[in-house]
């Protein structure tokens, strides 16, 4: 037990994790996170907070953490390499760990031409990777990035993302040994519509021997209607919808849309734990929490266990 | 315009082949390129200047510049001598016969000269513009030489030599005709400074073979004199062998056909390939019935009862002639036949006739019986006395004695102010290198012009000119195909900053980098202009026209399209294609006042400033007129200008002054008959947007 | 090279519309090469600069010269004359031409018309792309010749990110992923394990990040 969050506990406990997610207001209102949290607490194991998701700016991620772990949810803050300096990220660390947080996604970020302040300056002082590194040699070595030494460290349960269909295909599984060996405890990845090609990834995975090292959460997520799924499918880069997923949504009435995009995600969520080297699932209902218990339920993944 | 031809001092770059190998190193590209442009007063100055007898070497010059051109590599070489003839025919005479040259202070000096021939009147001209006092001596009643008694009427009209010697005359050279000078020595002794001899070759040759001196058996020149001096000799019925291939004997044959000859045959040494004839007169004479018969030799003329029955001829195979004057050649023996004639004329040969020389050898001859002379300065072996022209080479080109004559004009100035006469010889010009194949694939082809000619079955019969001269429009599209070789574009390395967009935007593949500067091989350019416009450092300048001419020409358009309130309008058209095929003085009528047009050879000649600086000097609106895309003379020309528009139209709109107001058009050949129409659709386009709103004064 | 774009019209007249006397000031190195502030350049702006003053009723007057180089002292030195005729001086050098005309004229408005954009070449005639970023600390020997601080949009050095699709950049589709280039490239050269080392955190305090840098060359000092 490296840290002794729930979530690092559920999965060493053997336990086929659920995660979910939550994305802060574009405003200083506490309330939404009061809603959000209470549409969540209790059906999954974490919930991640974006940090500046898309660009757009939002309450920040470890203050959304912060007041979670008031709530009584545990949180898995994320942290971008766009918008911070190796200086500022090893601070809000600090802050962070004194808080109590313990999960930590580290992303390199979407760039801030798609948000809402295109004009702003993208720091990207280090990239994901290093940012997983330097996480972990605060937490096992004790030392900030520039070599000083700290007496209390701050120690975070480290997750990266993947993307299982970006390019260039081949090397995805190389570079998630390089998250790993960096020092990435878990993975969350990408939104997987396009089941056998995510389970060719994970073939490869398997045969590097990774899923040994580190624990693989599948990410998933409801689609809300068929334009949704269009949009996914031809105008997000690194997203692979087949035509099928489209093509199930769109036999039913305009007013089933919803509860078969749920019913859809929980199919996918059951064909995934078939899966070897799955260690559980995110769900990603964007703006539409209250899904997440109605697929869980369905996926056979509720109640969450107790550890 | 910049002077092309200035002559001063040959320049120290090569020349285009042409221009070296005229003898009078005529600036061919310089007229050419002014023909090509409209400016036939021009073609016509720079023609003039190197040649006294322009309008006669227009008509019968031998042409050896043809020979030379670089065209003749990509498809046939460009009519170089028609366009000299066709600058001529649009001189306006009433502006003098010389426009533009110069005559000095009258100097004492007397000079002589011998011989009324090409090389005699050249120096005659050279030696009164000096400011000397010239006498020209001339044996027979008229002037000109042989090309008054020796080439026929067919060719060359009388009418074109008077008008070449009236000018001589106002200058104040005197003639005296009917005298034949029999003494050298006695002319020096008669106050005459120096003495030119020009007297030509007018004696023909006979071969010593049995019966050649039978009444029927005629000489070249005397045949040939006696028709110039006018005798009425009627050869109906008769039966001509001429013996002899050679330029002379065709003008035998031809003529000897228009005196009514039954039958003419020609018979020389050489083959059909190697007649020594230049290609076109052969071609003529066979058109017209002359038939040839190669590869013999004439053994004897064969009589009976001291009339001519015909040549006894044995086949050969001649090789050429030996240094000693021998024919190199063997004999077929069993091939021994007679061609039937019952009129047999030498054309063999002519040499000139020295019996006037000085019986003491004082003025040297040569082994082969022609003068002797010191071959730059002309000089014979008797100080004061030169000599030139046929009478020292042995039968040459006309134009091989006008560079004679200038030659000695020189000398002869030389020597009475006290010079060297070899001392104001200019250099001989260095040649432009061949042109490389990569370019010649570049090159578009365009069909030589064909010479409109009488029709064979009616000239055959006359002594009317055979050759009718070019029309307008043919004379355009003949200049349009030179290559103005060596005029093209010039880098000037220290703004030059190798940004290599020369050597990916022309054509014909011609700019290289060296040692860290574009440079643009004087011999390959095609002076397309492309290069200079493009270049962004405008280190390329063209020798042709520069940017201070073109804006010029522009400020000069926009003033005067300003007309009754009309829209301004100028327009850049290209000459390839919107005048091609019609007079481009009709086109130009057709447009309304306040369209005026500059020409370019080529739109890609066309800098987005000239577009820019048309509406700064106040047009209301600029067209280009270019050729259709894929027919452009330099490949990409066109898309050039068209990129250019669409860019200085962006400019229009950042300015505020509406694109509409500049177009681009291309055009096909026969639309440009309506380019006024075309033109009318952007005045309406320019009326809805109103007056420019630049206004200067 | 230094690449640079002219700025529009429209900004290049709020720029100059208190003066009378401009002298436009080319130069003919980098921005000549980047068919932004050359002579022709000069030319045509000039052009369009006169049909502007003309349209607004003003009578500004445009001088134009062009110089090798305007980052050389010399060669700015032999406009002087041009330049204390002129009321501003629009010079269509980069920034750093600007600059030195300012420090060598600091009585005279120097006024900036074109934008320098960035260090980069012609891939093909026309099409200017950047690939450099003048980082101070060269890593192309690790990344099979490709750049990514200049190429790559979040300058990863571990990349790619997951935003890399049909080898293009999720920030502009038309961009090559600067990763997919440094993968292939290192196919090719036999080196992909290059890309299982971490590649440690960047020393950005040799870029500008660690101040306006400065080399001295004690070796060439007259």
């Amino acid at each position: 037990m490296k840290v002794g969050s729930n979530l690092e506990k559920v999965l060493t406990s053997g336990y086929f994790a659920a995660t979910g997610e939550l994305g802060p207001p574009k405003s200083a209102d506490p309330g939404v996170i009061r809603h959000k949290a209470s549409l969540l607490k209790g059906y999954v194991d974490a919930v991640n907070i974006t940090d500046n998701q898309t660009a757009i700016v939002r309450m920040s991620s470890i203050s959304v953490g912060i007041m979670l772990l008031q709530l009584g949810l545990e949180p898995t803050i994320q942290m971008t390499c766009r918008d911070r300096n190796r200086l500022a990220i090893q601070s809000d660390l600090l802050g962070a760990a004194a808080h109590g947080v313990k999960n930590l996604l580290c992303l390199t970020g979407d760039h801030q031409r798609f948000g809402n302040h295109p004009t702003a300056r993208g720091v990207y002082d280090l990239d994901s990777i290093q940012l997983i590194h330097m996480v972990k040699t605060m937490r096992d070595e004790k030392k900030f990035a520039c070599g000083e030494e700290m007496d209390v460290e701050p120690r975070f349960f480290i997750g990266a993302a993947e993307n299982p269909f970006a390019d260039p295909f081949d090397y995805r599984p190389y570079r998630l040994a390089k998250k790993i060996a960096a020092g990435a405890d878990f993975i969350q990845t990408q939104l997987i519509y396009n089941v056998p090609k995510f389970k060719e990834f994970m073939k490869r995975v398997c045969d590097l021997g990774l899923h040994e090292k580190c624990y693989i959460l599948a990410g998933v997520g409801p689609i809300k209607s068929v334009g949704m799924a269009r949009y996914m499918q031809t105008s997000v880069p690194g997203m692979d919808v087949p035509e099928e997923i489209v093509a199930r949504l769109k036999g039913v009435p305009k007013d089933q849309v919803r509860k078969e995009g749920i019913k859809q995600c929980a199919d996918i969520i059951s064909e995934i734990r078939e899966i070897p080297g799955v260690a559980g699932v995110h769900v990603m209902a964007i703006e539409w929490e209250e899904a997440v218990p109605e697929i869980l339920e369905l996926a056979g993944l509720l109640p969450r266990p107790k550890v | 315009m910049s002077n092309l031809s200035d002559r001063s001092t040959l320049p120290a770059e090569p020349l285009p082949p042409c221009q070296v190998a005229c003898p009078a190193h005529t600036d061919v590209r310089g007229y050419i390129h002014a023909i090509a442009r409209g400016d036939f007063e021009e073609a016509y100055r720079i023609a003039r200047e190197p040649n006294p007898l322009p309008y006669i070497c227009g008509k019968v010059c031998a042409h050896p510049c043809e020979t030379e051109c670089r065209r003749g590599d990509v498809d046939e070489p460009v009519a170089i001598c028609a366009l000299k003839r066709f600058a001529t025919e649009q001189h306006d005479l009433s502006k003098g016969h010389a426009p533009g040259l110069t005559v000095a202070e009258p100097k004492e000096e007397k000079v002589a000269i011998v011989g009324s021939g090409p090389g005699g009147l050249t120096a005659a001209h050279d030696l009164a513009r000096m400011g000397y006092k010239v006498t020209v001596f001339e044996a027979y009643p008229k002037v000109g030489g042989m090309m008054q008694y020796g080439i026929p009427l067919y060719r060359l009209p009388r009418e074109t030599i008077d008008l070449e010697t009236a000018p001589l005359k106002e200058l104040g050279v005197e003639f005296v005709t009917n005298q034949r000078v029999t003494d050298v020595d006695a002319l020096l002794a008669d106050g005459y400074k120096a003495v030119f001899l020009a007297v030509g070759s007018h004696v023909g040759r006979k071969l010593r073979i049995p019966n050649a001196d039978l009444p029927d058996v005629w000489l070249n020149t005397e045949f040939l004199r006696r028709v110039a001096l006018g005798e009425k000799i009627d050869l109906r019925g008769r039966h001509v062998l001429v013996l002899g291939g050679g330029n002379v004997a065709i003008d035998v044959a031809r003529t000897a056909l228009r005196l009514g000859a039954a039958e003419v045959s020609m018979t020389c040494l050489e083959s059909c390939t190697t007649q020594p004839a230049h290609p076109w007169e052969i071609k003529e004479a066979v058109e017209e019935g002359v038939q040839m018969f190669h590869d013999r030799t004439f053994k004897e003329i064969v009589a009976e009862n001291g009339k001519v029955k015909g040549v006894r001829c044995v086949k050969v195979n001649f090789r050429g002639f030996l240094p000693s004057g021998a024919p190199d050649m063997d004999e077929f023996p069993e091939t021994e036949h007679v061609l039937p004639a019952d009129l047999v004329i030498f054309a063999i040969g002519q040499g000139p006739d020295l019996s006037f020389l000085p019986q003491d050898g004082s003025i040297a001859q040569t082994p082969r019986r022609t003068i002797q002379v010191n071959p730059v300065t002309l000089a014979t072996t008797k100080p004061g006395v030169f000599a030139g022209g046929d009478a020292v080479t042995g039968v040459g080109f006309i134009i091989d004695a006008i560079a004679a004559g200038h030659r000695a004009a020189r000398s002869i100035d030389a020597y009475l102010r006290g010079l060297d006469p070899a001392s104001v010889q200019p250099p001989e010009p260095q040649k432009l290198n061949d042109l490389q194949q990569k370019t010649i694939s570049h090159i578009r082809h365009l069909k030589r012009e064909e010479m409109p000619m009488l029709d064979v079955d009616q000239r055959k019969f006359t002594f009317d000119e055979v050759y009718l001269g070019y029309t307008e429009a043919q004379a355009i599209r003949a200049a349009q195909r030179c290559l103005t070789c060596g005029a093209g574009a010039r880098v000037e390395e220290t703004k030059c900053i190798a940004c290599l967009t020369c050597v990916r935007v022309c054509p014909y593949e011609v700019p290289l980098l060296a040692r860290g500067t574009a440079n643009v091989p004087v011999d390959q350019c095609q002076a397309c202009g492309i290069c200079a416009t493009e270049c962004p450092a405008k280190a390329i300048s063209m020798k042709l026209y520069s940017d201070e001419d073109m804006i010029k020409q522009i400020r000069d358009a926009v003033r005067r399209a300003k007309y009754n309130g009309e829209p301004a309008i100028v327009g850049f058209a290209c000459r390839y294609c919107a005048y091609a095929g019609e007079d481009a003085n009709v086109v130009k009528a057709s447009l309304p006042a306040n369209v005026q047009t500059i020409d370019v050879l080529c739109t890609g000649k066309v800098d987005a400033l000239y577009l820019l600086k048309a509406f700064e000097f106040g047009a209301d609106g600029v067209f280009v007129a270019g050729c259709l895309e894929g027919e452009c003379h330099n490949d990409k020309g066109n898309v050039h200008a068209a990129k250019r528009v669409a860019y200085v139209k962006g400019l229009l709109d950042e300015l505020a002054l509406g694109n509409a107001r500049l177009e681009m058009f291309h055009m096909s050949p026969d639309q440009c008959a309506n380019m006024a129409e075309v033109v009318s659709r952007l005045i309406t386009k320019v009326k809805e947007l109103g007056p420019s709103p630049v206004r200067r004064s | 090279m230094i690449k640079a774009q002219q700025k529009p019209i429209a900004e290049i007249k709020a720029l100059i519309a208190p003066y009378h006397r401009i002298l436009i000031l080319g130069c003919g190195t980098c921005v000549t090469i980047s068919f932004a502030g050359g002579e022709k350049e000069v030319g045509l702006l000039a052009s369009s600069l006169r049909i502007a003053s003309a349209m607004e009723g003003q009578d500004k007057i445009f001088a134009e010269a062009t110089v090798q180089r305007q980052c050389e002292w010399e060669f700015i030195d032999a406009v002087a004359e041009q330049i204390q005729q002129a009321d501003a001086v629009l010079s269509l050098a980069c920034g750093i031409g600007v600059q030195a005309l300012a420090e060598r004229y600091p009585d005279k408005v120097v006024l900036p018309g074109v934008n320098t954009t960035f260090l980069g070449m012609a891939v093909e005639h026309g099409v200017l792309v950047e690939r450099c970023r003048a980082c101070g600390d060269c890593i192309l020997g690790l990344t099979g010749g490709v750049c990514p601080i200049a190429r790559c949009a979040k300058n990863l050095l571990n990349g790619p990110c997951g935003g890399s699709q049909n080898g293009k950049c999720e920030v502009n589709p038309e961009l090559d992923c600067a990763w997919q280039l440094i993968y292939d490239r290192l196919a090719r050269l036999g080196q992909l394990d290059r890309l299982a080392a971490l590649m440690p955190y960047k020393d950005w305090s040799k870029d500008y990040d660690g101040g306006p840098r400065k080399i001295v060359r004690e070796d060439l000092r007259l």
